[in-house]
């Protein structure tokens, strides 16, 4: 069986070479579609993935797609562009929302504009949470269809709670009451010790995400839509860092420094911390793991609610050929239906991407068991567009090094956002 | 058991060290044994970690009680999570074909080089010396080009092709041959030895130690190489451990730490065991090839 996969991933790879010189093998009932999917999420992920692909071969005889597992998001992008540049694209892939610019501007996707012919197509673009679609929408076209999308969300452990004589079941609503509340929680012991912080805000790999949360609570933005503008010098930006870096410094209610992403949700099962800020994508994780119980509710308000979106798109390559595009469109389409963005969401614990998902009978039946399961989806209508500027990656990185430089005490929060800011903007002249 | 572990890897350096100081002063003798162990314990504490973490439920990932209930369940779950026996096998497959292709390639390249006298050969070692400059990574597109173009992309061979043509161990060996008497080569040519014949009979042997070593280099860091075989594999019949592993970078969700330390386990204990059976041999291939 190994031999005839083997000999088929071989026939496609020549019918993808001839295809591109315009000559199209006579046999060309099935269309054969590469589809790049990044392990975001823990568990038997794959699996799942796999199931989709055999039940859309089953519903869809003609189009048979094939997985393939590229690590982070980061690697993913990485093998994406390497194999982009050597010709040899996939045909459609799951990749971080906020890269949409980097594909744009390599001219390597498709906008599901072109895509769509009829009515229901049309309907279909639009029948997404707006939040969703800001990140993938350039020059008015979308160029990503939201697929496994996520927010911050915060988890508080309702025992800690109980013991530090708040009640269990009201979480923070605003900044200040955030800042009361990890006070109280935040434990000591005889030497001074701290053994349980009151909240964690984590703060490595990718500080800018939780960070944004507070900069639209505070009013702010961090870029504007074009992508070729920022706005970390801003009083609302400067006066949110203020705010993360004295949870920790001036109110002892937070690990001091930079706080781990991945070990997180550990130190929250373990009662090394009574809140956490993290990632809705975190629920099934926590739901099985958490040996207290926890709640979860919407990040504190300042000036308003706010929390930024999260997570991947669906693209597709402009290099496929056009019945080819048209099979991976028909595979998005598919794929993001109310019935399996419900199915991939309880599944996963992602935001079920669409109105009408949270409508369907397997969605209502899994709330019905598990309430906190809507606080993402509620949380949506305050929701902005997380950081996504041309040279994604670079401006993010130098954003995030400000970040943590004030977070380590190595610049002042007003020093470090001036400085990030003249840095950004220089990278970014090119594109205004 | 994980006493022994630890103490296992530390002894012979600890006895090479004594053996070089122990001539010169009493003080410095106990001053590099305390830095040997004191070095061994902060190599070997990741792996007690992840032999204690893979072994125990998830609830006692960072908690150390000695009572905490030992389990193989992280094993199965690995194990169910992705085919590791298959991408071990492409692995072991992988870096044998590497070293294999490296050998005889840098063998012969080395041997010319240090050897035969022809036109423009300081200008070639030269480029082969440029290579040494560049990192891999900043070939990748070009490298994927070439792949693409021969038509091996998805193959365990296009993941070794683009190291063969070593640079380290054509520059390596070429060291070592020119250090070879001449006379010994004379006399195997005076017995009607060809050429090929001396690089066999005189070049190789000679420079046994230098090939254990390189090969001891070369086998790790293909073990552990994961960008390029990434990038140029896309299924399980040809992916090695290190791709296999990325299941586990579940980075929306936290981390489990038992998962990944069993799957850890099983990925690298074939290599650590390898190195824990012939430790003397490589370190002392190490220490005659001037490689540290």
């Amino acid at each position: 069986m190994r031999v005839t996969r083997r000999g088929f991933t071989a026939l496609g790879a020549a019918a993808i070479g001839s295809a591109g010189l315009g000559v199209r093998p006579a046999r060309s009932t099935e269309v054969k579609l590469t589809f790049y999917y990044p392990i975001a999420v823990g568990g038997p992920i794959t699996k799942i993935v796999d199931g989709y692909a055999k039940r859309f071969a089953e519903l869809h005889p003609g189009i048979m797609i094939e997985p393939v597992y590229t690590g982070s998001y980061q690697d993913t992008m990485t093998k994406t562009l390497t194999a982009l540049k050597g010709g040899n694209p996939p045909h459609l892939a799951v990749l971080l929302a906020v890269d949409t610019f980097t594909l744009y501007d390599e001219d390597a996707i498709v906008p599901f504009d072109e895509l769509v012919q009829s009515e229901a197509d049309r309907a279909w673009m639009k029948s997404f949470y707006p939040a969703f679609l800001e990140n993938g929408a350039i020059d008015g076209k979308t160029w990503g269809i939201p697929f496994q999308r996520s927010t911050p969300v915060l988890y508080w452990n309702k025992e800690a709670f109980a013991e530090a004589g708040l009640d269990p079941e009201r979480p923070p609503a605003t900044w200040d009451e955030q800042v009361e509340f990890a006070k109280k929680l935040t434990k000591r012991d005889s030497a001074g010790n701290v053994t349980q912080y009151g909240i964690q805000i984590p703060s490595s790999g990718f500080p800018y995400w939780l960070f944004q949360g507070l900069v639209i609570q505070n009013g702010g933005q961090l870029m504007n839509a074009a992508g070729n503008e920022v706005y970390f010098d801003t009083p609302e930006v400067v006066e949110a860092l203020q705010y993360q870096v004295d949870l920790a410094r001036k109110h002892g209610a937070m690990a001091p420094g930079i706080i781990e992403w991945g070990t997180t949700p550990k130190d929250f099962f373990e009662r090394r911390t009574a809140m956490m800020w993290t990632t809705t994508g975190n629920l099934t994780n926590v739901r099985n793991n958490a040996p207290f119980p926890f709640g979860v509710a919407m990040l504190p308000a300042k000036k308003r609610r706010g929390a930024p979106t999260g997570g991947g798109n669906l693209f597709i390559f402009k290099r496929a050929t056009p019945a080819e595009r048209q099979a991976a469109f028909t595979f998005v389409r598919w794929l993001t239906s109310p019935e399996m963005a419900a199915d991939w969401g309880i599944a996963t614990g992602y935001v079920a991407t669409s109105p009408a998902a949270w409508e369907t009978p397997a969605m209502k039946k899994y709330v019905a068991e598990f309430p906190p399961a809507t606080v993402a989806r509620d949380q949506l209508q305050y929701a902005k567009a997380e950081l996504s500027t041309h040279e994604n990656q670079r401006v993010t990185k130098v954003f995030n090094d400000g970040l943590q430089a004030a977070l380590t005490l190595a610049k002042s929060p007003a020093q470090a956002m001036k400085d990030a800011q003249a840095e950004a903007m220089r990278i970014l002249a090119p594109y205004r | 058991m994980s006493r022994a572990l630890a103490s296992a890897p530390a002894t012979p350096y600890a006895r090479a060290g004594e053996g070089m100081v122990g001539r010169s002063a009493g003080p410095g003798f106990t001053l590099v044994q305390v830095g040997a162990w004191l070095l061994a314990i902060v190599w070997v504490a990741p792996l007690l970690y992840a032999i204690w973490t893979a072994f125990h439920p998830p609830a006692f990932a960072a908690r150390f009680t000695l009572l905490a209930p030992l389990t193989l369940d992280n094993f199965t779950r690995a194990l169910e999570a992705a085919p590791f026996p298959r991408y071990l096998l492409n692995t072991v497959l992988l870096v044998t074909m590497t070293l294999a292709g490296q050998l005889v390639l840098c063998s012969l390249a080395a041997f010319a080089f240090a050897r035969f006298e022809f036109k423009g050969r300081e200008l070639l070692f030269a480029l082969v010396l440029v290579q040494l400059l560049i990192t891999p990574d900043v070939l990748l597109v070009e490298n994927y080009r070439t792949i693409s173009r021969l038509g091996i992309l998805d193959t365990i061979l296009a993941i070794g092709l683009p190291y063969m043509a070593s640079a380290f161990g054509i520059f390596l060996l070429r060291q070592t041959f020119k250090q070879v008497p001449k006379e010994l080569e004379e006399a195997a040519r005076i017995e009607g030895c060809s050429w090929l014949g001396v690089l066999w009979r005189v070049y190789v042997p000679v420079a046994r130690p230098v090939y254990v070593a390189y090969g001891l280099v070369s086998v790790s860091y293909h073990w552990n190489n994961f960008l390029w075989p990434l990038i140029v594999t896309n299924s399980v019949e040809t992916r090695p451990v290190t791709v296999g592993l990325q299941v586990f970078s579940s980075v929306d969700q936290g981390i489990d730490w038992s998962i990944v330390c069993a799957a850890t386990l099983v990925t690298s204990g074939p290599l650590l065991v390898a190195f824990l059976i012939f430790q003397r041999q490589f370190v002392q291939s190490f220490l005659r090839a001037g490689i540290r």
